[in-house]
């Protein structure tokens, strides 16, 4: 019974800092973040949309251990812009992707409920087309 | 992503349990982190605690709690109609923070089993006297919220969950709370999510085993309609990307699909604007630690040289760090003190590193010439590789103002 609590895989502790900067020591306008209390999604999203901004001479993350609940990104700038600033941008890009497509999905959601025959009541609202063989009440397995 | 072309949404099919929908011109990484966010960061409700008050079944009282748990609970809109157990000021459990469901079933048919559904778990009634505290969560719920999905809905049917013989019974109270999947998959609102790209598999991301012919053996998948077949000449186009992705999304029923689609991508932003929080964040908490360390004239030089440039470890700190243990600073270790490479032996260190805001730091490969210690570009004095201190050498030469102020008693 000493395994620790399975939330602090996702939420941070006490007095814990949520990102540490490194400044790389040998490398010219390099840093390695470290995130703490994430995992691939933000880790690899964030590399990705790293990589695909022009600044960027290098941009990876890697998660040393699967038990240990953080990441670390390292990122090179052509030297126009911090790492940490780069990184930054790269967020808030992402954030704007995501609003255009949250915008979208809404759009589409709205056009599906109304000539789609969905039900607005949530799932198994009004389902009827479930049936199941059998007389019983449940799935038998 | 400016030049990239926006972003496509296409829904092919929405059910009552399931979304199908195609997402154009979008990285596949994005299109990934949606799949995962929506497998395992969408907070739902199920049975966390099993107080089990008499099992007379055939099943371990473990086995029991395990099924229970695994019961998809109604969850809508629960990331405001319902706290989280650990963020709660309750001692154990309260209303705002689960839901109490009780099983009390026990059959007296002879030579027929009873079977122990979901429709058996009831709410239970409200315990008087608790209520004192104050919160809008329990108007955010719905009519049904936390109750087994489809319960009582004739069109859907009940989770098993025991049978039982006559004169056996199961008397238990489940507690359930709210969570995400990376605590336990019963939170998961997605019972499945396909991800699929590139049917033809032009990309070549993956290799097709095959007897004779890889074409004639491998049927196509039906998203295979939606792009172009190769042509049997085409050359192969190794920077090709992935551009398009077909998505569906399963939902158990405690969240609808749209709630799912929509929260994961809410979710999805959260973690990006907290990661910038936590990127702005740093530099202050590096103030503070600086100006504690720092009785010198350093701090106010760090902390406007702070705001965003890289050198976003204020170097202030360097300068009471160094008298205090000078020999011990290794280089590129992570500490208030670390500076950028190659010049914490320069003598600014101690009020700004590169791009820092002494004047004598300007670029930062030239970080002060006078200490000739740009990175990469020691001046022999000092006699260090970059990011190196060599400790002993640098006291002499450095045209730091607040040496001794600093401590730097070398």
């Amino acid at each position: 019974m000493n395994a620790p609590n399975r939330y602090e895989l996702y939420v941070l502790e006490e007095g814990e800092r949520p990102v540490e900067v490194v400044e790389d020591t040998k490398i010219p306008n390099a840093a390695t973040i470290k995130i703490v209390k994430q995992d691939h999604t933000l880790g690899n999203m964030l590399r990705a949309q790293l990589l695909s901004m022009p600044q960027v001479l290098f941009a990876g993350y890697k998660v040393p251990h699967p038990l240990h609940p953080y990441f670390l990104i390292k990122v090179q700038t052509d030297g126009t812009v911090a790492p940490t600033a780069l990184v930054e941008q790269a967020c808030q890009k992402l954030i704007a992707t995501i609003a255009s497509l949250e915008a979208k999905f809404k759009r589409e959601f709205t056009f599906k409920g109304v000539d789609g025959a969905v039900p607005e009541a949530g799932p198994y609202g009004q389902g009827a087309e479930m049936s199941w063989p059998g007389q019983k009440d449940y799935l038998d397995l | 992503m400016s030049s990239e072309p926006e972003p496509v949404v296409r829904i092919r099919e929405l059910k009552h349990d399931r979304v199908n929908f195609v997402l154009e011109n979008v990285d596949m990484a994005l299109a990934n982190s949606i799949r995962r966010v929506m497998i395992a960061d969408i907070p739902t409700v199920a049975i966390d605690l099993v107080e089990i008050d008499s099992n007379t079944s055939v099943l371990p009282d473990e086995f029991i709690a395990h099924r229970l748990g695994m019961i998809p609970l109604v969850s809508t809109a629960c990331d405001e109609a319902m706290r989280y157990s650990r963020d709660c000021t309750c001692e154990t459990n309260c209303a705002f923070c689960s839901v109490v469901l009780e099983l009390n079933i026990r059959s007296e048919i002879l030579g027929l089993h009873l079977d122990v559904t979901s429709n058996h778990l009831e709410i239970a009634p409200a315990r008087p006297g608790v209520m004192d505290e104050v919160g809008e969560e329990l108007s955010k719920r719905v009519e049904n919220f936390g109750l087994p999905v489809g319960k009582n809905n004739p069109n859907v049917p009940p989770v098993l969950i025991a049978r039982l013989g006559k004169g056996q019974e199961i008397r238990a109270r489940c507690i359930a709370k709210k969570g995400i999947a990376k605590e336990h998959a019963k939170w998961s609102p997605c019972s499945a999510v396909s991800f699929e790209y590139d049917p033809h598999n032009k990309l070549r991301h993956t290799s097709y085993w095959f007897e004779s012919d890889a074409k004639a053996e491998w049927p196509t998948s039906r998203n295979a309609t939606e792009e172009e077949p190769p042509r049997d000449d085409e050359p192969f186009d190794y920077l090709a990307k992935p551009n398009k992705f077909y998505m569906e999304v399963e939902t158990d029923g405690s969240l609808g699909p749209q709630e799912v689609v929509m929260k994961g991508l809410q979710e999805l932003q959260t973690k990006l604007a907290n990661l910038i929080l936590g990127l702005k964040a740093e530099p202050e908490v590096d103030i503070l630690q600086n100006s504690e360390q720092n009785q010198g004239p350093g701090p106010a030089g760090g902390s406007a040289q702070n705001a965003g440039s890289w050198n976003s470890r204020p170097t202030g700190g360097a300068g009471g760090g160094w008298g205090a243990s000078p020999a011990g600073r290794g280089s590129g270790s992570w500490s208030p003190t670390t500076n950028n490479w190659g010049n914490r032996s320069s003598p600014n260190t101690g009020g700004g590193g590169w791009g820092g805001s002494s004047p004598a730091n300007a670029g930062w490969s030239s970080s002060g010439d006078a200490a000739g210690a740009g990175w990469g570009n020691q001046a022999g004095a000092q006699g260090g590789t970059w990011g190196n201190t060599a400790t002993s050498a640098q006291g002499a030469g450095w045209g730091s103002p607040g040496q001794q102020s600093n401590g730097w008693n070398v």
